[in-house]
């Protein structure tokens, strides 16, 4: 019972890391029609910062969480500028836009790397190619035997409070009414004044930003290395497929969704099928995925749920009677 | 045997794989306008075939184990030795196995093509590429973890059926000679398919889904089709890349590897031009070859590890093509049929 609570809330903190990344992969898509493949290295540079923060400066962990957010976000911005835009002018296909991310992700890939290797060397960081920061994490308090990450109670936290940023950022600010206007039709938005460029790059810096955020939460619950983005980006793509990839809100439920059965999935089906499963955790995600999109070909948003509601308010009406 | 310098036998063998591979994702993705984001699931399907079946047909042909057990690495290492022994003498054994095996891979190949097909003609775009991706990726957990099959984390051996033909230096040599004459079938296979009406069906389907429906082309088949026979063809690349390391381990058989290297191969040659395509994996084969092989000399001249300019080198390819010609070196040109007077005399022949 005891074991339980440590796995539901590590899958809490896990799930909430997947959930930003993935809302980070859907406003970029929804934005410029781009499915961001980078969004693995940008991930990976948010464990990377964190980690190396700590280990040359010291402090906590915590305090380099929001560095590791905006120094993704302005490598968004930067692939942006230098790529996305080029191509966005050209109307470049959604496969061009795909490669053209890839590429970036492969450059981005072997630049951690150069610096894990820098890392090594100059700083004398021996765990700069693996390293555990789950182990610096505090423990806030014991209930029972079990203790009390501080990640656990922080990440869903901080997923809470970008959900409500990002809503009031949407809903309520100008800024963010242009920008909706700006993705549904861009060429009707710019006759009213409205710069499409800006908001191509605000989602850009908006996007990369989550990956960082996602980056630098996660790497206080999984071990990081250089390679963890591309190992993690199809669990993101998941969340952000499952979501429906065109609503912020959908990717947000999706990662969590994702998340919480790929730990609670696996545990489930150990107890099932006892140890020899637990290998194949990583499929988790891939299947609920396949499964989603054979049902529901646009993802969760995809489904109608005004006619849910109408059917239910219906029933409940009728019953009301 | 002529001496063959071991750096130009690597370029060759890079080549012919990876010509084999880029050639079936052009035919997926340049003619028939797929987002094969999976190729790595067709390429390991045939390396599982090469790695499971060849050598458990000689091992029960031996009266040795051919079960579960087969896959078990203190039993496989032992066995496939003797079965090496076995095949060192008798050519015509090899050639049998080799074939059969390459059979058999198309085959897996080709159902696994039609197996994708299901999500292929009811998904669209990203949403196609990234559950293809996901297959890929399945696929290589479980064989990278169900041990029955093919070893999972150690591995097994591939029973090596060049082995007769000599060892050593000799034995590489042919093997890279016969893997480059198949490649060069397979070009010429795939050049001919994509200009006969099947090919044309598919260019015309990647332009115009509805102008190629109005005309009475069925959509769902042609995705389907062109999915069966681009994996068997992948398959038989996986399989071949199997035989000629003589190992077949899951982790080697990634999405980067054989999913996004084809991928920049034939976006630099120019996607739907096969002779583009041959072009690019030449470049980009020969350039990786040279990285891997100059790494020491590397290392003294630029201070960063060369694995990892071998990736920048790959990126910035990539997303210069992309920017600047995404048509490729070679663009894709029309498809040209029969010129007028052969069409004329296959009428008149008809006629009589």
């Amino acid at each position: 019972m005891l074991k339980l609570l440590e796995l539901i809330l590590k899958a809490l903190a896990y799930s909430s890391g997947i959930a930003l990344g993935a809302a980070g992969i859907t406003i970029i898509y929804m934005a410029t029609g781009t499915f961001n493949f980078a969004h693995a290295s940008l991930v990976a540079w948010g464990f990377y910062i964190v980690f190396s923060l700590y280990s040359i400066l010291g402090g906590s962990p915590y305090y380099y969480i929001p560095l590791a957010a905006l120094f993704s976000g302005f490598l968004g911005v930067l692939i942006y500028v230098t790529v996305n835009r080029r191509l966005l002018k050209a109307r470049a296909t959604m496969v061009t836009l795909m490669m053209s991310t890839l590429g970036i992700d492969l450059i981005l890939f072997a630049f951690i790397n150069i610096y894990a290797d820098y890392l090594t060397e100059h700083y004398k960081l021996s765990a700069a190619r693996y390293f555990v920061l789950e182990l610096k994490d505090y423990v806030l308090g014991y209930v029972g035997e079990t203790p009390i990450k501080a990640i656990c109670i922080v990440a869903p936290i901080v997923m809470l409070a970008v959900t409500l940023s990002i809503h009031a950022f949407l809903k309520k600010s100008k800024f963010g009414i242009a920008m909706r206007a700006a993705i549904e039709n861009p060429s009707l938005a710019s006759v009213l004044g409205i710069n499409p460029e800006v908001v191509y790059l605000t989602a850009w810096f908006m996007g990369g930003a989550l990956a960082g955020l996602a980056g630098g939460t996660l790497s206080l619950v999984i071990s990081g290395h250089p390679a963890v983005g591309m190992e993690t980006i199809v669990t993101f793509f998941s969340g952000a497929i499952v979501g429906g990839l065109y609503s912020v809100f959908g990717s947000l439920l999706g990662g969590l969704l994702i998340g919480l059965s790929e730990y609670i999935g696996i545990y489930s089906l150990s107890m099932a099928f006892g140890g020899g499963v637990l290998v194949y955790r990583p499929m988790i995600p891939l299947l609920i995925m396949a499964i989603t999109l054979l049902i529901y070909p646009r993802g969760l948003a995809g489904i109608n749920w005004g006619r849910i509601k109408a059917f239910l308010t219906s029933i409940a009406s009728r019953g009301g009677r | 045997m002529m001496e063959i310098p071991p750096l130009v036998l690597n370029i060759l063998i890079n080549f012919a794989i990876g010509l084999i591979i880029t050639l079936s994702l052009n035919l997926e993705v340049g003619y028939a306008g797929l987002p094969q984001f999976g190729r790595v699931l067709a390429v390991l399907v045939g390396a599982i075939a090469a790695g499971a079946i060849p050598g458990r047909i000689l091992a029960a042909m031996m009266g040795k184990p051919a079960g579960a057990e087969y896959a078990y690495h203190l039993i496989n290492y032992r066995l496939v030795e003797e079965i090496n022994k076995v095949l060192a003498t008798n050519p015509l054994l090899s050639a049998a196995i080799f074939v059969l095996t390459l059979v058999f891979a198309a085959l897996l190949g080709g159902l696994i093509g039609y197996v994708t097909a299901y999500p292929a003609i009811r998904l669209r775009e990203a949403y196609l590429g990234i559950t293809l991706l996901a297959f890929g990726d399945a696929l290589q957990i479980i064989a990278w973890n169900y041990q029955p099959i093919v070893g999972a984390t150690q591995g097994v051996l591939v029973p090596d059926p060049f082995r007769c033909i000599g060892a050593g230096h000799v034995r590489f040599v042919s093997a890279t000679f016969i893997i480059l004459g198949i490649a060069i079938l397979i070009f010429i296979f795939i050049e001919k398919l994509g200009r006969s009406p099947f090919g044309r069906a598919l260019k015309a389907m990647r332009d115009s889904e509805v102008a190629a429906k109005v005309y009475g082309k069925n959509i769902p088949r042609l995705r389907a089709q062109a999915l069966i026979v681009g994996s068997a063809l992948a398959a038989v690349g996986g399989a071949l890349w199997a035989f000629y390391t003589g190992s077949m381990k899951a982790i080697t058989y990634n999405r980067l590897v054989w999913t996004f290297w084809p991928w920049a191969y034939m976006m630099l040659g120019g996607t739907g031009n096969n002779v583009g395509v041959l072009i690019g994996v030449l470049v980009f084969s020969t350039v990786r070859t040279l990285i891997y092989s100059y790494k020491g000399l590397l290392t003294t001249i630029i201070p960063v590890n060369p694995a990892w300019l071998e990736y920048i080198l790959v990126g910035l390819a990539i997303v210069l093509i992309v920017m600047f010609r995404p048509q490729g070196i070679l663009p894709e040109k029309p498809a040209l049929t029969l010129p007028r007077e052969k069409i004329e005399k296959i009428r008149e022949s008809i006629k009589v």
